[in-house]
C-alpha cells in the first residue's frame, strides 16, 4: 500500500526554481491554490502529498496519521487494528477516500460500494434541527457487517436517464440514481428520509478549517439583500466536545464543525470504530450490538494524528494556466456568476497548532455556505439549518486531477454527474441563472468554461 | 500597473522566494540543473508501460496460475510434499507482486485490486467464524467477503500457519476448501489486473503511450514521467519508513509483513528490485528507462542512484533471517537496511524529481 513522502516540498521548490529563469513575458503568474501548502504534481499523487511547509516534527505526525488513514480494521479481538464494526460501511479510511480523493459512484445495479445512505425521521426543529435517528438504524445505513452479525440492509442502485438539451441543440444524457433498500434486518419506518452520498476528497481541508467564522459569515447573504438571487447561508451544528452549536464547515450540508469531529464521526458511523468523542458503538441498542467493553477502540493519539494528516495535506497547483482557452473560460466563469458561490479567493486566519495552514491566501472556489440548488438535486432531508434543497458549495480546487488520481470524474453529492459539464447542467435553484447561461453559450464558450474548471 | 510592470514585480517576488530557498536546501545557484532541450519521453513512457508494468503483471498472473494448480494438487492429495510445493508457489507469486509495488497507481488502485490482493492484517476472528460455519466455500463466497479475508496474506496464513509450522495433516477439509476458493479469487484478480493494462483489454497502458496527447489521465508527458518516479518513491518510503521501521521501532513481530511465511526479507528486496526495474527499464526485456533520461543530463547522479539501489538490495539481504527475530537480535543490520533504502528515497526525491520538473519533456 502507498505512503507519503516529502516529494511535494521538493517539487514545489523545483517549480519555483524553474520560474527563476523563465523568459516568457506573456505568461501570467497565477497565485498558488493552497498558499504555502501548494504542490506541483499532476500525477496520481496530486491529492496525497504532505504540505511542503511542514517542519520535521510536523511531517512525522502527518506520516503517522497517513499510516493510520490507510489502516484496515478487523474484528476484535486482534493484535493489530482491532475493533471493526460490528456494523460498518468501510473497513478503512482509504476505502472511501482513495488517494485522499473521490471514490467512484455505485455501478448500475450494484451495491453502494463507497457511497452511503443517510437516514433520519422527519422532525420539527428541536435540537437546532439535528437529524432524528431512525430507531434500529441510527443516522446512516450500514450495509456491511462482520461475520455472524447482520448488515442493516443491502442496497441496489439503478440509474434513470434524463435528456437535457443546450440552446445549440446538443443533447446530454444525464443520470439520476435511484436505490432500493432490500433485506432490511428490521422494518425501516416508511416515513424515513434518505439521502445518497459520495465521500468527499480530504486534501486542503485544514485551510478551510482555518478560515475564520467572521470571514465566512461576511460572505453570507441569507436574505439576498443584494438581490442577485444568490443567498448563502451558514449552517450551525452541534459541537460534540462542547455540546453547543457551532458553525458547520464540512460535509455536503456543512454538518460538521471541525475536522476532529468529522474524523471521529467517520470512524464511528462508517467503520464502527469508537473514540473518546463517540465512545458508544454505532450499533448500540441494536440487535447486532456486541456490547463489548473495549472502548475506545482507537486512542486520542491516533485520532489526533489522522486529524492533523487531513489538516496538512497539500493542495495541487493549477495546470495549463496560460492556455488561452483556459483564460477565456475563467472570464466566462465570472460572467456566468459561478464565482458568486464558488468564491475563488479566501484568506485563512489562525488554526491553533497548525501554523502551516494559518494566514494563507487560498483559491478553493467555495464560500463554505449553503445554497438552494433546486428541486432536481434536493434530497428532502434537512440537516440542522440546511433544508432539503440546500447544499454547501463544494470547493473546486484540484477537480481537474480527479481522472488521474481516481480514474473517474464522478461529481455531486450522489455521484450522478460523470463530468464537469454534467455537474453544471444539474445546477438549479440559486444557480439556475448560471446554468441557463451555460446552456445558451456557444459550444466553444462552454468548452472554455469547462477547460478552466479542469485547470483548477 | 502595466502588464510589464506586473511581470517584473512577480518575477522579483519569485526571485525573492528562490533566494530564501537557497538558504534552505537547493537554490538557483550551483546545484541548479541545466534543463535538457526537448527530451522526447515517448519511448520512455511506452517502454515503461509495455516492458515493465504489463510484463510484471503478466508474470504475476502466470505465477498465480501455478499457485492455483499447486493448491488444487494439495486439495486432491494433501501430502506434506504438496503443501511445500504450494508454499513455494506462493513465495514465487510474491516476487512479481512485490516488484509491482513500484507502480501502485492506475487500475490496481482505481479498481480496488491492491486491497483485494494484499490486505493486511488477516481478519482471523472472521476467518475462524467462516470456517466454523456451514456456508459453502466457493470462489463466489470468497469474492463477496471482506478484503481482509482474501488475497495473499489469507492464503499465506492458511498455507504456513502461525510460526510457519503448518503440516498437511493440520489442514482441515474446510481450510482446504477455503484455500482453494481464495486462490481462485486471487487468480481472478491477477487476470483482471493484467487485462486492465493490456491493449486488448482496459488498455490503461494507452494512457502512458498517449500521455500529453489523447490521454484523459496524464495531461502531459511530464505528468506521466512524474508518475513513474512517484511510484518508485512511494515504495521506497513504504519499505524504509513503514514495512521495516514499524516493527523495528516497536520491536513488535505482529507488525511484520508476510510474517506467517517468514518471507519478509525477500518481499522487501523485491520491492527495491521493482524500483530497479522501473529505473533501468529492464525486466524480461530491456527498454528505455528513467536512467537514460537522467544520464543524459547528470551522469554522476545516474551512476550514484544505480549504486544506491544495489546497495539497498544488498543491505536488506544482509539482515539475518527471520526478520521477525532480527528486529530484536540484529538491530544494527536492520537499521543499516533502513538507512540504505532512505538513501534511495532521498536521491529520487531531491535528485530525480527536480530533474523531471526542470526538463522540457515532450
Amino acid at each position: 500500500m502507498k505512503a507519503k513522502t516529502r516529494i511535494g516540498a521538493l517539487i514545489g521548490i523545483a517549480a519555483l526554481l524553474a520560474s527563476c529563469g523563465d523568459e516568457n513575458s506573456m505568461d501570467i503568474e497565477v497565485p498558488l491554490a493552497g498558499g504555502d501548502t501548494t504542490v506541483f504534481d499532476a500525477s496520481s499523487h496530486a491529492y496525497s502529498l504532505p504540505a511542503p511547509n511542514l517542519d520535521k516534527e510536523g511531517l512525522e505526525l502527518h506520516l503517522e496519521g497517513d499510516a493510520q488513514f490507510e489502516a484496515v480494521f478487523v474484528t476484535a479481538p486482534a493484535e493489530v487494528n482491532s475493533g471493526l464494526g460490528p456494523l460498518f460501511n468501510s473497513a478503512s479510511c482509504v476505502f472511501c477516500h482513495p488517494r485522499d480523493g473521490r471514490a467512484p459512484a455505485p455501478m448500475q445495479g450494484g451495491p453502494l460500494g463507497s457511497a452511503l445512505i443517510r437516514l433520519s425521521l422527519p422532525d420539527d426543529m428541536e435540537n437546532g434541527g439535528a437529524p432524528t435517528p431512525v430507531p434500529g438504524y441510527g443516522g446512516q445505513l450500514n450495509d456491511r457487517a462482520i461475520i455472524n452479525s447482520e448488515p442493516e440492509a443491502t442496497v441496489a442502485v439503478h440509474y434513470r436517464i434524463v435528456i437535457v438539451k443546450t440552446a445549440d441543440g446538443r443533447s446530454y444524457e444525464l443520470r439520476v440514481p435511484e436505490f432500493v433498500i432490500q433485506n432490511a434486518y428490521t422494518p425501516l419506518p416508511p416515513e424515513t428520509l434518505t439521502s445518497l452520498r459520495m465521500p468527499r476528497p480530504v486534501f486542503g481541508l485544514g485551510l478551510l478549517e482555518a478560515v475564520s467564522e467572521e470571514y465566512i459569515l461576511s460572505l453570507a447573504d441569507e436574505q439576498d439583500a443584494d438581490g442577485d438571487g444568490i443567498s448563502g447561508k451558514p449552517n450551525y451544528v452541534t459541537d460534540v466536545a462542547t455540546g453547543r452549536l457551532a458553525l458547520g464547515r464540512f460535509g455536503w450540508k456543512a454538518n460538521q464543525p471541525s475536522l476532529r469531529q468529522q474524523t471521529a464521526a467517520a470512524y464511528h458511523d462508517d467503520m464502527g470504530v469508537t473514540t473518546s468523542l463517540f465512545p458508544r458503538e454505532s450499533s448500540y441498542g441494536q440487535l447486532q450490538s456486541d456490547d463489548r467493553m473495549d472502548d475506545p477502540e482507537i486512542s486520542d493519539e491516533i485520532l489526533d494524528a489522522v486529524t492533523f494528516y487531513i489538516q496538512t495535506l497539500a493542495v495541487p497547483a493549477r495546470r495549463n494556466v496560460n492556455d488561452p482557452q483556459v483564460r477565456r473560460g475563467e472570464r466566462l466563469f465570472t460572467e456566468a456568476q459561478c464565482s458568486a458561490c464558488h468564491v475563488p479567493k479566501l484568506r485563512t486566519g489562525v488554526l491553533a497548532d497548525v501554523p502551516e495552514v494559518s494566514n494563507q491566501t487560498i483559491y478553493p472556489y467555495t464560500d463554505m455556505l449553503l445554497h438552494d440548488m433546486g428541486p432536481e438535486l434536493a434530497d428532502g432531508r434537512p440537516d440542522y439549518a440546511a433544508n432539503g434543497y440546500e447544499w454547501r458549495t463544494p470547493p473546486l480546487w484540484g477537480i481537474g486531477l480527479s481522472a488521474v488520481v481516481n480514474g473517474h470524474t464522478n461529481l455531486l453529492h450522489d455521484g450522478r454527474a460523470r463530468s464537469v459539464e454534467e455537474a453544471i447542467l444539474w445546477h438549479g435553484g440559486e444557480a439556475e441563472a448560471a446554468r441557463e447561461m451555460f446552456k445558451t453559450m456557444p459550444h466553444g464558450d462552454r468548452a472554455a468554461l469547462v477547460a478552466f474548471v479542469l485547470s483548477l | 500597473m502595466t502588464k510589464n510592470a506586473t511581470n517584473i514585480f512577480t518575477r522579483l517576488a519569485a526571485l525573492a522566494v528562490c533566494l530564501t530557498l537557497l538558504t534552505l536546501t537547493i537554490g538557483c545557484g550551483e546545484d541548479d540543473v541545466e534543463p535538457i532541450e526537448g527530451f522526447d519521453a515517448t519511448v520512455l513512457t511506452s517502454d515503461y508501460a509495455h516492458k515493465i508494468v504489463l510484463a510484471t503483471y503478466g508474470e504475476l498472473d502466470a505465477k498465480a496460475d501455478v499457485l492455483l494448480t499447486a493448491v488444487l494438487n494439495l486439495k486432491n492429495d494433501p501430502t506434506d510434499a504438496n503443501l511445500t510445493a504450494a508454499q513455494d508457489a506462493w513465495t514465487a507469486t510474491r516476487i512479481p507482486w512485490e516488484q509491482s509495488e513500484a507502480f501502485l497507481f492506475g487500475p490496481v488502485d482505481t479498481l480496488g485490486i491492491d486491497p483485494k490482493l494484499d490486505s493486511w492484517p488477516v481478519n482471523r476472528v472472521d476467518l475462524d467464524a467462516v470456517l466454523a460455519s456451514s456456508q459453502p466455500l466457493t470462489k463466489e463466497t470468497v469474492d463477496s467477503l471482506e478484503e481482509t479475508l482474501k488475497g495473499f496474506h489469507t492464503i499465506e496464513y492458511l498455507l504456513f500457519g502461525v510460526g510457519s509450522q503448518k503440516k498437511a495433516s493440520d489442514l482441515t477439509d474446510r481450510e482446504i476448501e477455503y484455500l482453494t476458493a481464495v486462490t481462485e479469487s486471487l487468480k481472478g484478480d491477477t487476470a483482471a489486473l493484467y487485462d486492465a493494462w493490456s491493449p486488448d483489454g482496459g488498455n490503461f497502458l494507452g494512457e502512458f503511450v498517449n500521455a500529453g496527447g489523447s490521454s484523459q489521465v496524464y495531461v502531459s508527458k511530464r505528468a506521466a514521467v512524474q508518475e513513474i518516479a512517484n511510484g518508485m518513491i512511494t515504495i521506497a518510503d513504504e519499505v524504509a519508513n513503514g514495512k521495516i521501521s514499524d516493527p523495528y521501532n516497536e520491536e513488535d513481530p505482529t507488525l511484520v509483513e508476510s510474517q506467517f511465511s517468514f518471507n519478509s526479507i525477500a518481499d522487501f528486496q523485491n520491492n527495491i528490485r521493482g524500483i530497479q526495474n522501473a529505473y533501468l527499464g529492464k525486466y524480461q526485456e530491456t527498454g528505455m528507462g528513467l536512467t537514460e533520461f537522467v544520464a543524459e543530463q547528470d551522469a554522476e547522479l545516474d551512476t550514484r542512484l544505480k549504486g544506491e539501489i544495489e546497495a539497498a538490495i544488498a543491505a536488506i539481504g544482509a539482515i539475518p533471517p527471520p526478520f521477525r527475530d532480527a528486529i530484536s537480535n540484529a538491530r544494527a543490520d536492520v537499521q543499516a537496511a533502513i538507512d540504505a533504502v532512505r538513501v534511495v528515497q532521498t536521491t529520487l526525491e531531491s535528485g530525480i524529481l527536480p530533474l523531471i520538473e526542470a526538463a522540457d519533456i515532450k
